[in-house]
């Protein structure tokens, strides 16, 4: 478990430095290869009817005459060891993790990720819960209710859920929840620190928005998701047993059906956490996602290299506790996991998957390749 | 040019070939201008003339929102429309705008000054007088080292990069360092600045420029106390010399004011202290402000550039919302550039043609339409500037469609008897504009005139292609399509830097047009005159902008207009003229109302 651990930790470091670099290029590379020199790029951070010598100035502060491999190097040592920056009157020392300062504000990008990383969590994973509660019951209810009224209609809104976009359906939702009916006046941001409860009522909106666009596809993965699993040969032998409909249907059915919605599930959180920008820039929440809008705007290369690495943090984590929690959904794939990672012969094409469970998760990792293999190589143990 | 007003820049390089000598500014008592307009009852318009729900009610939360962020809230390192209005809430500046409805708005009075400045007999040489017992926020006395200081700290483009450059273009040594680096030896070692003692500053220009009250004016000359001056770090708390002061500002969402215990509403009659507290929301989605306002969630929508198309359709058809609206004008000129060097438009008849044949309405169609485009333009400067006269040489206003008899005329007179080709030029990445410049097509085209449109990227529209000489000759960009505002609202300030022929660089050329008429120039040199009264000045500006037209190098569009909307509990609500949106010093809010 350790040396796993350790290695997605290499691997997750490994993965940063190579966004890192992409980032780096598209900005400074690319646009140099197409002709800008440091002098035009610096004449984007001065303002309007910039002088020559202010065009230098700033030129000669943001280093942008240094060769790229240094103005890198520079950069990756901010993050690890800190800078100094010279505010004008004084000089400061940024901490690591050091991002540098923005072009545009001059001020430290690293805390305002964490002023803004807040919003972006809380809005994450209160949807979250609602759209896999919700996006759940409603899949297994519809396959459990093939063909039904029920099944036909949920689908139907799932589709819909899917199709709709967040800044319509946020701008339908404040018009008349927010500024017609006045249930949820007002709508901002406020800290859970500061006051519970209007933190809560002001993200009820938001989360419902985000969350109907994943619960549509998420009731859609599981309603595909059961109806296969139940229709497996191990379902059939717990219901031979004379197990309860209700135990075979969630200890058995849905338990299986779950591994791929959990993979899905770490993804999607993971992307999320790094920046919800339709439903924060629609809700005018001040989180990643408005930030990294900001940034994009302003072209500000320290703002978006630190937004870009913070989103590749999450999802990378996301996906290795995705990955561990495949043994907590299903015990059989602990003994797998060891053997997997000590081996490390779990290689993707030589693992046996579902047809179901390669269209949804691919191949992925190690342990999530384990994982499946195990749970579709032996079906789960019926308690009778 | 303030960001809104997007085109160029108003560089004051030119100016050093003037030879100007300054004129007198005439003065003006302290607060003489303020809220001087009539008292209206909430209508359409309203607020352009008169005070809407004057009142002297104390109390209330005021809420502004802003869709993005501002550049910066350092009075020395802003460059926005917006942000020089509610700076005025935390930032006095030497020189200010009276506070009133209408014209009344455009004209200047002192801040923190005692007077306008004096100028010396050989226009070098502007005095100001510090009013005796101002303070910051914190009780310090302010100085005219602190102004002095306020000055130096923008010549440092690498702390302060946004604010305007006209302090080091204008003034005696154009080459310090700014107060930052080795800060113990060039710390109030700007020379041409001086402060004769605790209350008097002068400042020593290159060349004479009679319009240097106007950049007293600018927010940059609010003094800033070199021992709290933080660089960088500033805008997160400038030192307060308006009626509020800062209690907190997180980046990127937003601010909260309080009163300032230091500012009194004698030595400061154009700001006033009514709300309790003064809340500016960053970052907010545009429709959600429209919606908010109109809900009365918020109060005013800070950038002042209009509602979204969605609101203004609701505002429109609605009787109830529309008396809370307003159309002003915001001093900005939608326009086509026509060169005078690419044929066969250096000939002044085709030129003629093009006014002739344009389409006026459909230019404001695509611009907006009347509400948020615009009023159809026949003169160069707006009718909200000084010197502004109205005149329709081309019939634009008489026949808005176009007067195509006058045109056909005109070609035949130029030669081309059946129209010619030529390139137009236009930004690729402003959906108006690309309309705008289609519109054009179409209707030059009925008299024959080819136009090949050429779009550009917005970003280095002015250096590298429309404001490049050499590129509109060598591509044939007969016609450049383009829009401008001025910095301050006189002839002067709108005209020089489009018409004047000192104005023609080889690159981030304001001049597109490229003329370089000497009545024009023998104009502008007249007005700098310093033996000329105001009114005599003034007189100028519609003789320069008559002359203009007559070459027929620009062909104006619209007068640009936005759909403003405030909300009824919003009290002392009026249009600024000067800034073309309400006047955020002024504001209060109904206390059984606030938000």
């Amino acid at each position: 478990m350790i040396t796993f651990i350790i290695r997605r930790l290499i691997m997750t470091i490994f993965l940063l430095v190579v966004v890192s670099i992409i980032t780096f290029a598209i900005f400074f590379l690319i646009p140099r290869l197409a002709g800008q020199n440091s002098y035009e790029l610096a004449a984007q951070y001065v303002g309007r009817n910039p002088t020559r010598s202010a065009i230098l100035q700033m030129e000669a502060k943001l280093n942008l005459t240094a060769p790229l491999v240094v103005q890198y190097w520079h950069f990756l040592v901010g993050i690890v060891a800190g800078t100094h920056y010279n505010s004008g009157t004084s000089i400061t020392y940024c901490a690591p993790p050091c991002f540098g300062y923005s072009f545009r504000s001059q001020q430290p990008v690293w805390p305002q990720m964490m002023a803004a990383l807040p919003v972006t969590a809380s809005l994450a994973l209160g949807a979250a819960v609602l759209w896999l509660v919700g996006g759940v019951a409603i899949g297994v209810l519809s396959a459990l209710r093939r063909g039904s009224i029920f099944d036909r209609l949920s689908m139907g809104a799932a589709l819909a859920g899917v199709s709709l976009p967040i800044f319509f359906t946020g701008l339908i939702a404040l018009e008349l929840f927010s500024y017609k009916w006045q249930l949820f006046p007002n709508v901002q941001w406020v800290p859970l620190t500061t006051n519970p409860l209007l933190w809560a009522r002001n993200l009820v909106l938001p989360w419902i928005t985000l969350a109907i666009t994943y619960a549509a596809l998420y009731a859609r993965l599981t309603r595909a998701g059961m109806l296969e699993t139940m229709n497996e040969d191990f379902i059939r032998t717990a219901r031979a047993k004379g197990l309860r409909e209700r135990t075979v249907v969630v200890r058995h059915g849905l338990r299986a059906a779950l591994t791929p919605i959990l993979t899905i599930f770490g993804m999607d959180l993971g992307l999320l956490i790094g920046g919800a920008v339709l439903t924060e820039v629609t809700f005018s929440l001040p989180g990643l996602g408005q930030f990294t809008i900001l940034a994009i705007q302003n072209q500000d290369f320290p703002e978006i290299m630190g937004v870009v690495m913070l989103a590749a943090f999450f999802i990378v984590v996301a996906n290795m506790l995705v990955d561990m929690l495949y043994a907590v959904v299903d015990p059989r794939v602990r003994l797998s996991l060891w053997r997997c990672s000590r081996s490390a012969t779990c290689a993707c094409s030589s693992v046996p998957t579902t047809a179901w469970s390669r269209r949804w998760t691919g191949c992925r990792s190690t342990w999530s390749a384990a994982a499946r293999w195990a749970s579709s190589a032996s079906p789960a143990p019926a308690r009778a | 040019m303030r960001r809104r007003r997007t085109l160029v820049v108003a560089t004051c390089a030119v100016l050093a070939g003037l030879g100007l000598a300054a004129c007198s500014s005439g003065s003006s008592s302290p607060g003489s201008g303020s809220n001087t307009g009539s008292s209206n009852s909430p209508s359409f318009n309203a607020a352009l003339s008169g005070v809407v729900n004057p009142s002297t009610t104390k109390g209330g939360t005021l809420t502004f929102a802003m869709s993005s962020t501002p550049d910066s809230f350092d009075p020395g390192n802003t460059y926005y429309d917006w942000t020089w209005n509610i700076s005025r809430l935390w930032a006095t500046p030497l020189v200010t705008y009276k506070s009133c409805p209408g014209s009344c708005g455009l004209q200047l009075t002192p801040g923190i000054a005692t007077g306008l400045g004096t100028v010396s007999d050989n226009g070098l040489v502007w005095t100001y007088h510090l009013k005796q017992g101002l303070k910051f926020e914190d009780g310090t006395p302010v100085t005219s080292t602190d102004v002095k200081y306020a000055v130096e700290r923008t010549y440092d483009r690498s702390v302060l990069a946004n604010g305007p450059t006209y302090f080091p273009t204008l003034l005696a040594d154009p080459t310090y360092p700014g107060p930052y680096k080795d800060r113990s030896k060039n710390i109030m070692g700007l020379t041409s600045v001086t402060t004769p003692d605790a209350y008097t500053i002068q400042f020593h220009l290159q060349h004479p420029f009679p319009d240097f009250n106007y950049v007293a004016a600018i927010p940059q000359t609010a003094p800033v106390p070199p021992d709290k001056d933080t660089g960088s770090n500033y805008q997160l708390h400038p030192m307060s010399t308006g009626p509020y002061m800062f209690q907190s500002y997180s980046l990127n969402t937003g601010a909260t004011l309080v009163d300032n215990p230091n500012w009194t509403q004698n030595e400061d009659p154009q700001a006033k202290q009514l709300a309790s507290k003064v809340v500016i929301k960053l970052n907010q989605n545009a429709n959600a402000i429209d919606s908010s306002l109109i809900a009365g969630d918020i109060d005013i929508d800070a950038a002042g550039t209009g509602v979204q198309a969605a609101a203004r359709a609701k505002i429109l058809s609605s009787p109830s919302l529309m008396k809370d609206a307003d159309d002003p004008l915001s001093g900005f000129l939608w326009f086509t550039y026509i060169n005078t060097k690419v044929a066969p438009l250096n000939n002044v008849n085709c030129r003629q043609a093009v006014e002739y044949a344009a389409d006026k309405t459909n230019q404001q169609t695509a611009y907006g339409g009347p509400y948020a485009g615009g009023a159809i333009a026949s003169t160069v400067m707006p009718p909200n500037i000084i010197g502004y006269k109205s005149f329709d040489l081309y019939n634009a206003l008489s026949q808005p469609s176009g007067d195509l008899t006058a045109a056909k005329a005109a070609l035949k007179a130029c030669g081309q008897p059946n129209g010619f080709t030529t390139g137009l030029a236009y930004r690729s990445d402003r959906p108006k504009e690309v309309q705008a410049a289609q519109s054009l097509q179409a209707a030059l085209a009925r008299v024959g005139i080819n136009l090949q449109l050429h779009g550009y990227p917005s970003g280095t529209y002015y250096t590298d292609f429309a404001g490049s000489p050499n590129y509109v000759h060598q591509h044939n960009l007969g016609l450049d399509m383009g829009g401008w505002g001025a910095d301050w609202p006189d002839g002067y300030g709108f005209l020089d830097e489009i018409s004047n022929g000192n104005s023609i660089a080889p690159s981030g050329n304001t001049n597109i047009e490229e003329l370089n008429d000497p009545v024009v120039n023998n104009l502008f040199a007249q007005a700098a005159n310093p033996s000329l009264t105001q009114a005599q000045e003034t007189a100028i500006w519609p003789k320069i902008d008559m002359q203009i037209m007559k070459d027929a190098v620009i062909l104006p569009e619209v007068y640009a207009k936005s759909l403003l909307y405030r909300n009824p509990a919003v009290t002392n609500v009026y249009v600024q003229d000067y800034y073309g949106m309400y006047n955020y010093a002024v504001m209060g809010v109904s206390t059984s109302a606030s938000t």
